[in-house]
């Protein structure tokens, strides 16, 4: 297809945009990477080496993949239900469950954080219940536990997981449900072969979305996770603002971008299988 | 005939005194109908009657306040959707879209627990009994309204239900399409002697497939008979209104003899009519279909004047248009004759084979 | 070469001093980069309207940690976002040597000499000090008595520690690592036997958290300066400070002119404003607790010196020799405490 000259100025902006704020800082960054020194003055592939000659990085790059999984999947477990009641809901309660969904994005992350160290703290919310109930008699190790990180991800990330899956599961056609049971299925058969596999692309892009953030949310992970919970943004975080070592933060980010973007690139691709078997 | 569609053993539907509401407001209103095996049954009424409601009551989907459902005289109230065997064809077809035809079809042998070439054979039977045999792997999306709705028809029937529930199937299908199918389900329904329930608003439909007709208003069943009963004999002004086009004209009763009432209309005749157990001083409206009327060029006493309108041509018939002295505008049908018709025709009259209705008028 | 580095700078300056208030270059203005925190609170509620008083001068905040400063004065080479700047003495050496700053005439001080000689140089002005110590919370935890304690029951288990990315942090470790047998340039004996007790530590956090956790219950002992200490308790905490055996360590907070930087005039009315007698009064009463670098105030009795002239008794550190170093110990850092 030919765009017309009317079409390709309007998206103009954004292409000058994208060119401007995306693709040059990107090729800087790119450039930057191939210099030995701190300074930028010797060209040459020592910060390459020396990232990719050190296996506590391939850790840290498999501990943050691995933590983008895990957070993924506890907000899979959490919404996919929770988007199951709530396209059940009368309209009323939707807006109210919609407005409670969306909550976490009008707070600022510095004030989200915060508000889970004092739930996840040694003396905080979860610990004096339980202690309370008498669950536990020591105070559950939560804040600086990767367990600790998932459980405030899970719920910071929620409404990423729940607006697309709730936008494609509310386009599910209805009678599809009532279909399914005059055909004598159970609810759990209904929602396995049916409920679900129509969900797919709404649930694969709420999993792309929730891994990108997790995986570089860095206040949440240094601030919740601490710094025994090694992830690549604290790296780059150290390398360009603590120690000015700049080459070697953009290889660090090189390496954030890349391994997080061929996650993102294989689950898109089974995202677009699901979507077209469904829409063509 | 194949194996697959050896007529089973019909099932009677008893409705009994139905009551579905929505918080405060009253989707079906005590309906009560009964079912004969067999039997094909449209459930006939303007959008939001309460017809889809009673057949989602059937079907299970809904739940109803007050009343019974019962197949072959047990009842299934108690039985969640997927227990009670009831097929049903949605308006959209409800096909599973991310499903092939074949999937789609075996889908419900499938919940029932059968496997293996069982279920390919079935499958494969029915399709060729609504003729999509060669639509096996194909999706939903890459098929016409029509091949969806044989589908649909197809996936319903696989599973061998004891009741066919028809929720406004062919809607959606353009004209032509529409009567086709409509044969093609009947003759489905009588070689399986389905018990059958059609939802429509639309009267013909309603007509050429049911057996019998349960015209429906504000939740409540304001008639149950044949077609041609409902028709030529509307209990209620709202059948008579919603079946067919009438004419409406008011008059009062002027005397009763021997079941026999002179009616004296405000058009200027008196007729004398079946009184209907109306009694003489009775204010009524006369109700008279198009068809049952005649023009005529001989004022009497039976006759009344008119003021001719237009003439329409519609197929083999003629449409008349024309206005009473007090202001009613009346349509005339008659058959379009070769010759024309002789000029100065100013008068209306009941043509003789004519039934019109009565019915008290509440001014 | 110039190519590729000019594009770089210019551009990461394109998007670095947009970030920042434009009050630089109004008439009458001054943009200052200033620490998060105590810092901000105090010269916002202080100096801002001492300045204004004095000379008529419009102050406008930058609120960034001493690398963050550093960081954005890299990106923006000649067009700095802010022309004054508060530094601790590793990342002012940094500074210096990066030739991020003018050089400084401590003649155009008209308070100088309230100063003790040795708090101005030719890069800058010393305006107060930090003094590094041990925080511990006295309901849970007997004082520790020095730096050795914070390995020992019952204060390891309650420990809340943090690396080196900050002055505090890297002083506090290095003090560790000599009670071990280590010195200003050897942190591995601090390593090593942090390493042992590790999985005891309560909390290895970020250095912005601390205050934070330690707030939280999460630890109870903590290395910090004297100022978080007063604020914690300000807000009710149940915080104490203990000078380890060995000595408090006191390092400087300097001030210094941004190179480019357009209102230098300003800078030095700033500067003057902050150590003039009655700033640093204010300054030095709780909770914000600056010590004074002004010799004429008289110091409260809740600091942790009775006079300047203790200051020879703190233990202070080279940074010229700790620079190179802190790039491996970050990374040390890391790989010792990972999971």
């Amino acid at each position: 297809m030919t765009l017309k000259p009317a079409e390709w100025q309007l998206a103009l902006p954004l292409g000058l945009a994208f060119a401007s704020l995306f693709l040059a800082p990107f090729l800087l960054l790119f450039g930057v990477s191939f210099f030995n020194d701190d300074q930028i003055t010797q060209p040459g592939f020592g910060q390459w080496i020396k990232f990719f000659g050190d296996p506590f990085h391939y850790k840290v790059i498999a501990d943050t993949l691995l933590l983008g999984v895990k957070t993924v999947a506890a907000t899979v477990i959490v919404g996919y239900p929770l988007a199951l009641v709530f396209i059940d809901l009368g309209p009323r309660l939707q807006r109210v469950l919609i407005f409670i969904i969306v909550m976490p994005l009008l707070l600022s992350v510095v004030v989200r954080t915060f508000a889970w160290i004092v739930v996840l703290g040694r003396e905080g919310v979860i610990n004096t219940l339980l202690l309370h109930l008498g669950v536990i008699s020591e105070p559950l190790r939560l804040l600086q536990t990767e367990l600790g990180l998932v459980i405030s991800m899970t719920q910071i990330e929620m409404p990423l997981m729940l607006l697309p899956l709730i936008s494609v599961m509310s386009r599910i056609e209805p009678n599809l449900r009532d279909a399914s049971a005059a055909l004598g299925a159970s609810r759990w058969r209904t929602l396995f072969t049916v409920i679900v596999p129509l969900s797919m692309p709404g649930l694969i892009a709420g999993c792309l979305l929730v891994f990108a953030s997790s995986t570089t949310a860095f206040i949440s992970q240094s601030i919740i996770g601490g710094v025994r919970l090694i992830y690549l943004p604290l790296l780059i975080w150290q390398q360009s603002l603590v120690v000015f070592n700049w080459p070697f933060a953009a290889v660090t980010s090189l390496a954030l971008l890349v391994s997080v973007l061929s996650v993102i690139a294989a689950l898109s691709y089974l995202g677009r299988r699901a979507g077209g078997a469904i829409h063509g | 005939m194949q194996e697959a569609l050896k007529p089973k053993a019909a099932r009677t539907l008893d409705v009994e005194d139905l009551t579905v509401r929505y918080g405060s407001s009253v989707a079906v209103d005590g309906v009560t109908l009964a079912i004969e095996p067999g039997e094909v049954v449209a459930l006939l009424g303007p959008s939001g009657c309460g017809k889809s409601t009673l057949l989602r009551v059937i079907a299970g989907f809904v739940r109803q306040a007050e009343g019974h459902v019962r197949v072959d005289g047990a009842t299934i109230d108690h039985l969640p959707a997927n227990q009670r065997n009831i097929g049903i064809v949605f308006q959209n077809y409800a096909l599973f879209p991310h499903m092939t035809v074949a999937e789609n079809v075996a889908y419900g042998l499938r919940a029932r627990g059968a496997r293996g070439p069982d279920v390919a054979a079935k499958v494969n039977r029915f399709l060729e009994t609504v003729q999509l045999g060669g639509f096996r792997e194909r999706l939903p999306r890459q098929l016409s309204g029509g091949q969806q709705q044989r589908v649909a028809l197809a996936r319903a029937l696989a599973v061998e239900p004891s009741i066919l529930l028809l929720d406004e199937p062919f809607a959606a299908l353009d004209r032509n399409l529409r009567l086709d199918m409509q044969i093609e389900v009947k003759r489905l329904q009588r070689t399986l002697g389905l018990t059958t329930i059609l939802v429509t608003h639309d009267q013909d439909e309603a007509m050429s497939v049911a057996d019998r007709i349960a015209v429906m208003n504000k939740g409540k069943v304001e008639q149950f008979d044949t077609p041609v009963a409902i028709y030529d004999r509307p209990q209620t002004l709202f059948v008579n209104g919603f079946i067919g086009t009438t004419n409406l004209m008011t008059g009062k009763i002027v005397s009763v003899e021997s079941g026999a009432a002179s009616v004296a209309l405000d058009a200027g005749a008196t007729l004398r009519l079946p009184s209907q157990g109306l009694s003489a001083g009775t204010a009524v409206l006369l109700s008279v279909r198009p068809e049952q009327l005649v023009l005529s060029t001989i004022p009497g006493l039976a006759h009344w004047k008119i003021e001719p309108g237009l003439s329409l041509p519609l197929g083999s018939q003629l449409v008349h248009e024309a206005r009473t002295a007090d202001g009613v505008a009346l349509k005339i049908v008659e058959p379009r004759l070769a010759a024309p018709a002789p000029a100065g025709r100013l008068y209306c009259g009941l043509s003789a084979d004519a039934r019109p209705s009565l019915f008290p008028h509440h001014a | 070469m110039f190519n590729r580095r000019s594009l770089l700078t210019g551009a990461t300056a394109l998007g670095g001093a947009s970030l920042l208030p434009m009050m630089a270059w109004a008439k009458g203005g001054l943009a200052a980069g200033i620490y998060p925190g105590p810092w901000e609170d105090a010269y916002r509620a202080i100096v801002q309207p001492a300045l204004k008083k004095a000379y008529d001068i419009d102050l406008e905040f930058a609120s960034l940690f001493a690398v963050d400063e550093i960081a954005k004065l890299k990106a923006s080479r000649g067009a700095p976002p802010f022309d004054a700047l508060v530094l601790d003495p590793g990342p002012r050496i940094t500074a210096i040597e990066g030739g991020l700053l003018e050089k400084f005439d401590p003649k155009k001080l008209t308070n100088a000499s309230k100063l003790p000689p040795s708090f101005l140089d030719q890069w800058g002005v010393c305006v107060s000090a930090q003094v590094v110590g041990i925080a511990y919370n006295p309901k849970k935890v007997p004082a520790p008595k020095g730096w050795g304690d914070l390995l020992k029951d019952p204060w390891v288990s309650r420990l809340g520690l943090s690396g080196f990315q900050t002055t505090f942090g890297t002083v506090a470790l290095i003090e560790l690592a000599k009670v071990f047998g280590g010195s200003e340039t050897n942190v591995e004996p601090a390593m090593v036997e942090l390493k042992k007790v590790l999985p005891k530590v309560a909390a290895v956090g970020q250095p912005a958290a601390m205050p934070g956790l330690f707030q939280q219950g999460q630890c109870d002992v903590m290395f910090t300066n004297t100022q978080v200490v007063a604020i914690l308790k300000g807000k009710g905490v149940d915080i104490e400070f203990v000078k380890p055996e060995t000595g408090a360590i006191a390092f400087y907070n300097t001030f210094h002119i941004s190179k480019g930087s357009e209102q230098v005039e300003n800078a030095y009315k700033y500067f003057d404003t902050i150590i003039s007698k009655d700033v640093q009064t204010a300054l030095m009463q709780p909770p914000f607790s600056f010590v004074p670098a002004n010799k004429e105030v008289v110091l409260a009795p809740d600091l942790p010196l009775k006079s300047l002239e203790e200051f020879s008794g703190f233990v202070v550190h080279d940074w010229a020799k700790i620079n190179p170093l802190r790039a491996a110990w970050i990374e040390k850092f890391n790989k010792d405490m990972a999971k």
